[in-house]
């Protein structure tokens, strides 16, 4: 933008700031009006809002309702967490006794047979089982 | 942080340069008065505990923001209008050129017991105004924060939800129909 157009911007804006003066007196009172209004309702400075909760719960049931509040917090996320690695422990280990106990039971089986293990290999106890056998 | 008398100054410093924004975008004076008053109600509200640097943007938004909520508004209510308007005779339009017709009364009734001279520079701001109002609707946004509104081309790009690119082009183009219109009708500023 030139500085012509920039002049002329300028002398627009005079223009029209001499118009607002002619505003009617109804039109400025209700914009007045309207400030008001809206300054009843301005946004409470954060410092204030602070105090005010801090008064709400005042004496030992602040002590109980605040500081505790953030322990509760972290609580609830370490509780859980802690209860599914104990779940996963104890599921771990129920498992290895189960297949251990099935182990021990072949096992026991087997050594609690009347025949020795190493008569299994042993190739001249097989051919004396087949002659007898006949 | 604005204090209590900052934003109490602040909007006494643009209530009525908001309202006239409101009146060229809706056409009607009640119905900016209500936009004013919303705007003002949403900045104290929502933002009244901002940094008082950072209230002519947020409030130019917002006005903006209620503007549009008002034309989305009035697009629905005339919707049903329309839906309706078979069943009796029209009167609307009647009543808006009464509307008007009171306006320009208004405006001219004080104006007509001055000087000559007062007369015709009260005429011409009349002008000056019309013209504004007839601006594109974006152009005549972009003008208005950039030179009404004192604010920076990055606030008002801010604030119309556009490119910094698009305010500079908006206002380039808002100031030479301005310019072209005003000389059409022989006044030269």
């Amino acid at each position: 933008m030139n500085t012509d157009d920039l002049n002329f911007a300028y002398k627009v804006r005079h223009a029209l700031n001499e118009k607002l003066d002619d505003l009617p007196s109804s039109t400025t009172d209700r914009l007045a009006a309207a400030r008001k209004a809206a300054m009843a309702r301005k946004k409470a400075d954060a410092p204030a809002r602070a105090h005010v909760q801090g008064t709400v719960f005042a004496g030992v049931a602040s002590q109980f309702f605040l500081a505790p509040r953030a322990w509760l917090g972290r609580m609830s996320v370490v509780i859980p967490l802690l209860l599914l690695v104990a779940g996963a422990t104890g599921l771990y280990h129920f498992e290895q006794e189960q297949r251990i106990a099935e182990l021990a039971e072949l096992d026991a089986a087997v050594l609690s047979d009347e025949l020795p293990l190493s008569a299994y290999m042993d190739h001249g106890f097989n051919t004396y089982l087949t002659q007898s056998a006949q | 942080m604005a204090t209590d008398k900052e934003l109490n100054d602040f909007l006494e410093h643009v209530e009525r340069r908001a309202f006239k924004q409101a009146v060229y975008a809706v056409r009607k004076e009640e119905s900016a008065l209500d936009i004013v008053q919303d705007a003002m109600i949403k900045l104290a509200e929502k933002y009244g505990d901002k940094p008082a640097a950072e209230l002519p943007a947020l409030f130019q938004r917002i006005l903006q923001t209620t503007i549009l909520d008002y034309f989305r508004r009035e697009k629905v209510r005339n919707t049903w209008v329309t839906l309706f308007s078979g069943l009796k005779p029209g009167g609307d339009e009647h009543e808006d050129f009464e509307l008007l017709d009171t306006y320009e009364a208004e405006q001219g009734s004080s104006a007509a017991e001055s000087s000559a001279d007062q007369v015709e520079r009260a005429q011409i701001l009349d002008l000056i105004d019309e013209e504004v109002q007839k601006l594109p609707a974006r152009q005549r946004e972009a003008f208005l924060m950039r030179y009404w509104q004192d604010m920076d081309v990055a606030e008002t790009a801010e604030a119309m939800g556009c490119s910094e690119g698009s305010v500079k082009t908006h206002c380039s183009r808002a100031t030479h129909t301005l310019a072209e219109s005003l000389k059409a009708k022989g006044i030269k500023l």
